[in-house]
């Protein structure tokens, strides 16, 4: 699947790059499985352990990704699978910036590191697939920023949305009054709408960004700024959604319950539009 | 050598009878105990549910008598000690396998009146403490508080027994903390007052709840019960304006109307955006109206919710004994087995010595005749150690591991006679006789 590489050292660096991905794969599998196993035995040391792994997973996946820069040519970042490998270390990072902010959230890595793992498997899977028909040229550093900033906006509103629905669950279950499930308690209500609010005020700009650095690349290629495609079409829709529900939380007072029904059904659609109709086409 | 454990708890003794026997320091109790010549090393645990003394002794028959005679005069605090009739049903007495069970039970909070609570692992240490500081601990019962704590450890994290709370008070704290991530910043209002309402603030306080007002039908009362919770007085009449600025309530008004409606939850959220509110209504009749729950930022919670998730708890609590039981059967089998390999220590270095002692004659009378070379003589003394030792693991490792249950005395006796280890010794001692 991979691209015959020229010389030895383009050999190294994709062998190198090779092991750091497997890696991360590993890592993210296994703070995954130690999680779950956690919640299942229970286990709380096996908690602290998978948040390790994580942490460990994000640095070997941060190095897979620099090491993309050593290989020539650089392999592009413009298709799903890569897109979705850079989101995955996005949100992991996210993750502990949010640990680090004292957000109740160390529970999120029973959720947060299958989501990467399973990123970054499809992106090993289909490293350099064959490019489809309407692909546009890939010219000068727009493609890169615009992938970067999407999949960054993608990830941070995508733990939005999972906070979301891990709010929703939690509020249910106290307003029905029921036991919470399990050994480990979820995070707070106020923890969740914590993330849903960080994630939301980081992700949309890096979000609009991701559409403004498309529109240039866009016109850098064809030499017009809107082509009409599915792509853009339904991107231009989720952002405007999401700009009215950040409208709504930031200046509407919009906050619990229908904040995180927003997040949902904002990164729903967002999910649709980006990888529904990349998959369809 | 066995263990013996006396005690009175709260099962068995009311508590104007536990007081009379509770100790603040065991230390001069333990003092006198180890004057004694039938006690190797003893342990006297007391806090305000049980009062129990564990000793080793040499004979437990004979020791069970004069213990249960010092639990009496010693400990009981009185000008003359109980009738029999009242003690037999006030006192419990366990033996050995029994009384170790019961140790690593009661560190395991197993045999707590609130099972799972975890204070009692913090006295059980510090019973023991004190007697390993003035010396009234050896190394046996060292080991079994060792393997005590080892089991009460094992039984909170292996199982879900110490993890829900069983108090009205602390489920209302496990509840504020489930909606809210720290309750140091938030605001508290308690209204009206009761024990209930009183406990659970007191417990959200221990958790760091800082800022609390305290409002009464009248400022009196409020001004009266404020200092106790650090909290400012008002009167009810200030209630909308509290209500705006509250994140945890506390209810509790005598009377029949109800104090605050669906539409006074909804004025306090409007000059409160973003936030929620926890409100437990601990009133009978209820302060708060049940409609007020349909707010989509106010969770509440009254007194019947609190006690059937408190119960809930508790049941939970009690599903999990089974499996705390079960970790003390294999601590208990553990602490056993050390014991064992202590009791047959004797036996086994005898064997050994004696089996070597063998060896090494035959190596003598053998090995000049065959003459062989130092790296051959080498190896044949390699050859007969190895044939000895694996000899003697098999009868080794039965005699470490049977030495101390029923039959120990018995299986060590037979190893002794089998390996004729005693007509060696009584050799051994004839010749000093002859000697001297």
């Amino acid at each position: 699947m991979r691209q015959k590489l020229p010389n030895k050292w383009n050999a190294c660096a994709t062998g190198k790059r090779s092991v750091l991905h497997e890696l991360t794969e590993g890592f993210y599998l296994a703070a995954g499985l130690a999680a779950w196993i956690a919640i299942a035995l229970p286990a709380p040391r096996l908690s602290r352990l998978a948040l390790v792994l994580l942490g460990v997973g994000a640095l070997a996946h941060t190095a897979s990704l620099a090491t993309l820069h050593q290989i020539e040519p650089v392999p592009s970042l413009t298709h799903l699978p890569a897109a979705l490998s850079v989101s995955a270390l996005t949100g992991v990072i996210f993750f502990f910036v949010l640990l680090m902010m004292r957000v109740r959230i160390a529970g999120f890595v029973s959720l947060v590191a299958p989501i990467a793992y399973l990123s970054v498997f499809i992106a090993d899977v289909r490293l350099t697939p064959p490019a489809p028909r309407n692909a546009i040229l890939e010219v000068g550093s727009w493609p890169h920023a615009h992938v970067l900033l999407s999949s960054g906006g993608l990830a941070l509103l995508g733990f939005a949305g999972m906070a979301g629905v891990l709010f929703l669950a939690e509020h249910r279950r106290l307003k029905a009054k029921r036991s919470a499930p399990g050994r480990f308690p979820l995070p707070s209500l106020e923890a969740l709408d914590r993330a849903n609010i960080v994630a939301l005020a980081a992700g949309l700009p890096l979000l609009t960004l991701g559409v403004v650095t498309g529109v240039l690349w866009v016109d850098d290629a064809t030499g017009q700024y809107w082509r009409g495609s599915a792509h853009e079409i339904w991107m231009i829709a989720a952002w405007v959604i999401y700009a009215a529900l950040a409208g709504a939380r930031f200046g509407g007072g919009q906050a619990g319950r229908s904040a995180a029904l927003s997040a949902v059904i904002g990164f729903a659609f967002l999910f649709l539009a980006l990888v529904g109709v990349e998959v369809g086409s | 050598m066995s263990i013996l454990l006396l005690g009175v708890n709260h099962r068995t003794a009311p508590l104007e009878v536990r007081e009379r026997f509770a100790v603040a320091d065991p230390v001069p109790a333990l003092a006198k105990l180890m004057d004694r010549d039938d006690v190797e090393e003893s342990v006297l645990l007391s806090t305000c549910n049980r009062v129990e003394l564990v000793v080793h002794v040499r004979e437990p028959d004979a020791a069970r008598p004069r213990l249960l005679e010092f639990f009496l005069q010693e400990l009981w605090d009185g000008a003359s000690p109980p009738s029999d009739g009242k003690v037999g049903s006030w006192i419990y007495e366990y033996v050995d396998s029994e009384a170790i069970r019961h140790v690593f039970r009661v560190a395991a909070s197993i045999d707590s009146m609130v099972v799972g609570e975890p204070q009692i692992l913090g006295q059980v240490k510090e019973a023991h403490r004190k007697a390993f500081e003035c010396g009234a601990s050896g190394p046996v019962l060292d080991r079994l508080y060792h393997h005590a704590f080892s089991a009460a450890k094992r039984v909170r994290t292996e199982t879900q027994m110490a993890e829900r709370p069983v108090s009205v008070a602390r489920v209302a704290v496990d509840l504020a903390l489930q909606i809210f991530e720290r309750v140091e910043d938030k605001s508290a209002l308690l209204v009206g007052a009761g024990e209930m309402t009183e406990m659970a603030l007191a417990a959200l306080q221990r958790k760091g709840l800082a800022h609390v007002r305290v409002a009464n039908r009248t400022l009196e009362r409020a001004r009266e019960l404020a200092p106790k919770f650090g909290a400012t007085a008002h009167s009810l009449d200030e209630l909308p304006q509290l209500m705006a600025e509250t994140d945890l309530l506390l209810t509790s008004v005598a009377g029949d109307a109800t104090l605050l409606t669906k539409e006074a939850f909804h004025t306090a959220l409007r000059g409160r955006p973003r936030r929620p509110i926890f409100a437990i209504d601990l009133g009978v009749p209820r302060n708060i109206s049940p409609a007020v729950n349909e707010l989509d930022e106010v969770y509440l919670y009254d007194v019947d919710d609190l006690e059937q998730a408190a119960a809930a708890n508790a049941a939970l609590r009690h599903e999990e004994v089974e499996r705390a039981e079960n970790i003390v059967l294999e601590e208990r089998q553990r602490f056993l087995a050390w014991r064992g390999g202590r009791k047959a220590i004797p036996t086994i270095v005898e064997l050994r010595e004696r089996a070597e002692t063998i060896r090494l004659a035959e190596l003598e009378s053998t090995l000049p005749k065959l003459g062989l070379d130092p790296n051959q003589a080498q190896a044949v003394e390699s050859l007969t150690r190895a044939i000895v030792n694996k000899l003697l693991h098999a009868p080794l490792s039965r005699l470490r591991t049977e030495a101390d249950g029923d039959d120990g005395p018995r299986t060590l006796a037979a190893a002794r006679t089998l390996f004729d280890l005693d007509a060696e010794s009584k050799a051994e001692s004839k010749d000093e006789k002859e000697d001297s």
